[in-house]
């Protein structure tokens, strides 16, 4: 018998469709019967689609102006060369 | 038409950038700088990691030639950034530590009774759609909060997975990790952002 506990351990691997066919089989029956459970699943998968809206990962603007002026330089300095070679 | 637009967009890039196109570089950089940062935290400290990915983007310049498009620029980038951190790694002669042995949060743990039933449990459905509970700024700066406190090895999963929606078997490949533990990294991530909502929602507080 899948205990709740056991549920929240493999919730992610259900989630996903990870999971084999006999532990689908078994999280669906125990869904069924709990809904304390299908409140867990339900706000666990709410969780994922929140990481995935949270897309505003912000850009460190620091760090993108010091690779900007690094690549800048690299780029003026290979064309620099370039030219020398014709 | 969708996807066909897609393509174009990303080959019209590369192509920018294979002719040196300054302009392509800062529109590239900004787009996947976050992502390599991701890739790089995974095995470095932060501010290790933020050289590495300066000096990726050096490289760049001169590997995009090789490029083939066999994969995305995307994983092509994250793939550059992950060597050159593993290589840092090994000449430190330091290894990337993570937990895999448990598969449940600690807090959450403690919330079944011995018998493995619910003693505490989730109080409240989450019921407000993602995209506009995002338009939440407390929220979204609470999740910012939480994300930092993560374990890198566990922020890096989720992210690669979650924000930058790598399939399975490129982030693996790219933080050099099993399947299962991968899903083991995961599923301790995303426990920790569920129990952070929760008591979002419960409280309104962070
Ligand atoms: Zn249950």
């Amino acid at each position: 018998m899948l205990m709740c506990r056991d549920l929240a351990r493999i919730a992610s691997d259900y989630i996903d469709g990870e999971l084999g066919p006999m532990d689908t089989v078994s999280v669906k029956m125990h869904l069924l019967m709990c809904g304390h459970c299908r409140t867990f699943i339900g706000n666990l998968r709410h969780s994922v689609d929140l990481m995935k809206a949270h897309s505003s990962q912000h850009v460190d603007e620091e760090l993108v102006r010091r690779i900007d002026e690094r690549v800048t330089e690299s780029l003026n300095a290979r064309n620099s060369d370039n030219g020398k070679s014709y | 038409m969708e996807t066909a637009t897609h393509q174009s967009d990303e080959e019209l890039l590369i192509q920018g950038l294979k002719s040196g196109n300054e302009a392509d570089f800062r529109k590239a950089v900004r787009v996947y700088t976050p992502g390599m940062m991701a890739v790089a935290r995974y095995y470095l400290d932060n501010s290790t990691a933020e050289e590495a990915v300066q000096d990726c983007w050096v490289t760049v310049i001169d590997a995009i030639q090789n490029f083939e498009g066999r994969s995305g620029l995307k994983t092509w980038l994250h793939r550059i950034v992950a060597n050159r951190s593993k290589n840092h790694l090994r000449k430190a002669k330091r290894e990337v530590s993570a937990d895999f042995s448990e598969t449940l949060d600690p807090e959450l743990a403690n919330r079944f009774r011995p018998n493995g039933r619910w003693a505490t449990p989730p109080s409240l459905r989450f019921d407000e759609d993602a995209e506009s509970l995002m338009e939440n700024g407390a929220l979204s700066d609470c999740l910012d909060q939480h994300l930092a406190t993560l374990p890198e090895t566990q922020r890096s999963a989720l992210m690669l997975y979650e924000a930058h929606q790598h399939k399975s078997n490129d982030v693996c490949n790219i933080l050099d990790v099993s399947a299962s533990n991968l899903r083991v990294l995961l599923h301790r991530a995303r426990q920790k952002i569920f129990i952070m909502v929760e008591k979002f929602q419960e409280t309104g507080e962070c």
